[in-house]
């Protein structure tokens, strides 16, 4: 084809997602898209940075990452400063940990699903965009804004209880914590949880509804097969804080199982492309072209076996006959996904309350510098996160690799854009609802680019559709 | 011992003579700010946040250094006063790389009060972002440059109450740092007792425990000036 007649349409910045990124689409000249690029415009240098400082420090420095992930970066850095010390969390260190993170998983759910998702199911893909966000969800439907918003509360609330800080927590400290729960307060935590789980439950409804009225979007956008990843129990049941890696193939075949996620480098490289600050992971032994493999809640659930909670059990049940006990595929089964581990970590946090050895005072080990390499991996609300550090012998940092569960997800990301845009962008008259389903491919990933940024209506789209001599054919602007 | 009458802020006290204007205040309950003085070991007007005006003194001076004499009319409150306590924590904070968020010390930083304290809302210097070294050499402390804000209280703590002299300063101007012996790494110190006293004297997150993290810091500068005070009770 003759390049003089291809077009580009640029979508910058991608809105109600966390962080900053930009979509551009290369049409031919029929109008059909031609190619799809994600670009992830922010560069942020933490792996740079912390060289330098004690290893000690990045369960502190690394949570600053992100505001919505943060109890994540914190333990799998913790866990990395653990294995240089050689030694194991108390008990109760562990239980505190486990609450915490699972309080921040259903919190970034509930951001994710209620504030930033729910608006396109409740008040559809085409509706006026300047409403189409938490306050239009506010406007119409007011109780489930409150319970989208007491939901994330109560996630940010575990980790104020316990540790005194809502967001950046402090107090995860190498062998444990460093702040015991009281009675007072794990009393107040637990009479939240019947709340909790009326949330989640009318969360699952809303998507259910949409999956029954939409059946032939749901089961059509973006659903290219991929490989998954993620971690396990010894049992091949969902685990977020603690257990060994497992990847499958497109069709349910196990690859890899009960992988110590210290081997990681084994079995995961990762490539730069020129047009984006986020790296491309691929699954090494099948090379980067194919090689994706996808993480987070879609991909916890598709290589799970079962879940550890009888509630959340059903409802996994009903998500592996979707497909007949095969990986769901389907793009748009993330938000499902989500909604049932959010399920299980509101069920999880309940038990664990209930762990009389919570209140304990015996919440921390001590340990110091033994051995000059420490990895550690748990799963963040977005996918497997690892932090990977090498010291010198004083514990001073000279290497930091941190392997993020966005970036796992990248080249999903990317073909699961173009899949949309082929289905969806058609010809000259690029209408605004398109370029929103082409934003919801992304959204279904949560994807976290910098974890910073969170703007409700304010944030502008801009598409411009500029033919090959640089002339705007067409603008599309909101805000 | 003699009394002499001065005024302090528009107070008439009746005061020991060879006392400094910071111990009359303190006595006396008026709150001068301070970074550098810690009670019990020497005093060297180092941080200029002490700064006093006296009736008939051309210039500000530093109250840690200076004695009370007889009629002096003191005051520590004045515009001026305010206006160089602002522009000293600011210069603090401009002149290294003090990140409070990741800082060890957050919630327990002298020199985080004091930014409350001079209500610094902003700083209208401009950030040296100097290189600073991270000395992580010791097995149980680790001295960050970066934090460090010249106070000198390690260096006197050692030398005046320990006796090791480990601590000292080099250089001159914003390239001044602190030095273990002849600028060897701290961990190869062979005068540091690894007493800890340097580590309670500090009042920022420069120097600190290894075994701790955010949130659990606790350092006890009263300490050491309890334990001055009982030694002097016991000769």
């Amino acid at each position: 084809m003759d390049s003089s007649t291809k077009r580009k349409i640029v979508i910058s910045p991608v809105t109600r997602i966390e962080g900053h990124a930009k979509i551009t689409l290369h049409l031919d000249a029929n109008g059909n898209v031609d190619d799809a690029f994600f670009h992830v415009n922010e560069f942020r240098g933490f792996e740079k940075f912390c060289e330098g400082r004690m290893y000690t420090e990045m369960p502190i420095i690394t949570p600053r990452i992100c505001g919505i992930c943060p109890v994540s970066h914190s333990i799998a850095s913790v866990k990395a400063c653990e294995m240089i010390q050689g030694i194991q969390p108390t008990y109760t260190g562990t239980l505190l940990r486990r609450l915490i993170q699972l309080g921040q998983n259903f919190s970034s759910h509930a951001l994710s699903f209620f504030h930033l998702s729910s608006p396109d199911f409740l008040l559809g893909y085409d509706s006026d965009p300047s409403t189409r966000n938490i306050l239009g969800i506010a406007d119409k439907y007011p109780d489930i804004a409150l319970r989208g918003i007491r939901l994330r509360k109560l996630g940010q609330e575990i980790s104020e209880r316990i540790t005194g800080k809502k967001i950046h927590i402090a107090g995860i400290a190498p062998g444990g914590m460093g702040f015991p729960l009281s009675a007072e307060n794990r009393k107040a935590l637990l009479a939240w949880i019947p709340e909790a789980m009326e949330t989640v439950q009318i969360g699952i409804g809303i998507i259910k509804k949409f999956h029954e009225e939409n059946e032939a979007m749901v089961k059509s956008f973006a659903t290219s097969p991929t490989l998954y990843m993620g971690t396990v129990g010894p049992d091949g049941e969902l685990e977020l804080y603690d257990g060994n890696l497992r990847f499958i193939d497109a069709d349910g075949n196990i690859l890899q199982d009960q992988l110590d996620p210290a081997r990681y480098l084994e079995f995961i490289a990762e490539r730069s492309v020129n047009w984006s600050y986020l790296k491309y992971p691929y699954y090494k032994p099948y090379g980067f072209d194919r090689g994706f493999y996808r993480v987070g809640p879609l991909a916890r659930l598709n290589i799970a076996t079962k879940m550890k909670t009888p509630k959340a059990q059903k409802e996994f049940e009903n998500f592996k006959a979707i497909n007949n006990g095969k990986p769901v595929h389907g793009t748009f089964y993330y938000h499902y996904a989500r909604l049932i581990e959010a399920m299980f970590c509101v069920e999880e946090a309940e038990r664990l309350l209930n762990d009389p050895e919570i209140t304990s005072h015996n919440i921390q080990a001590h340990g110091r510098w033994n051995y000059a390499e420490g990895i550690g991996c748990t799963e963040a609300p977005r996918g497997t996160l690892f932090h990977h550090y090498k010291t010198d012998d004083t514990g001073k940092l000279v290497a930091v690799n941190l392997l993020i569960a966005t970036g796992q997800n990248n080249p999903s990301m990317n073909r699961s854009v173009l899949e949309v845009a082929k289905q969806y962008v058609k010809g000259n008259d690029i209408k605004e609802g398109m370029l929103n389903r082409v934003e919801s491919a992304i959204r279904c990933y949560d994807p976290c680019l910098s974890c910073s940024t969170h703007a409700v209506g304010a944030m502008p789209m801009i598409v411009e559709v500029i033919d090959i001599a640089g002339n705007v054919v067409k603008r599309i602007e909101r805000g | 011992m003699a009394k002499i009458s001065v005024n302090i802020d528009e107070k008439n006290l009746e005061v020991e003579v060879g006392k400094t204007i910071l111990e009359v205040c303190r006595e006396n309950g008026i709150e001068i700010l301070t970074m550098c003085h810690l009670k019990g070991i020497s005093d060297v007007g180092a941080c200029r946040l002490c700064l006093v005006e006296i009736e008939g003194v051309n210039k500000l001076l530093s109250a840690c250094t200076t004695k009370i004499a007889a009629n002096m009319i003191i005051r520590t409150k004045t515009e001026k006063i305010k206006r160089y306590q602002r522009i000293t924590s600011e210069l603090f904070f401009a002149e290294r790389n003090h990140v409070c968020s990741v800082c060890v010390a957050n919630g327990k930083c002298d020199l985080q009060k004091l930014g409350y304290k001079t209500e610094m809302d902003h700083i209208r210097y401009p950030y040296l972002f100097p290189e600073c070294e991270v000395d992580t050499s010791h097995p149980w402390y680790v001295l960050d440059h970066n934090r460090c804000i010249m106070c000198t209280r390690c260096v006197r703590v050692c030398a005046e109450v320990e006796g090791a002299h480990n601590w000292n300063v080099m250089n001159r101007g914003n390239k001044v740092r602190i030095i273990s012996d002849f600028n060897t790494p701290w961990g190869e110190s062979e005068t540091c007792t690894s007493c800890g006293k340097c580590v309670h004297a500090c009042p920022t997150g420069a120097i600190w425990p290894k075994a701790i993290v955010q949130g659990q810091l606790e350092k006890k500068p009263e300490m050491i000036t309890e334990l001055i005070e009982k030694r002097k009770m016991n000769l």
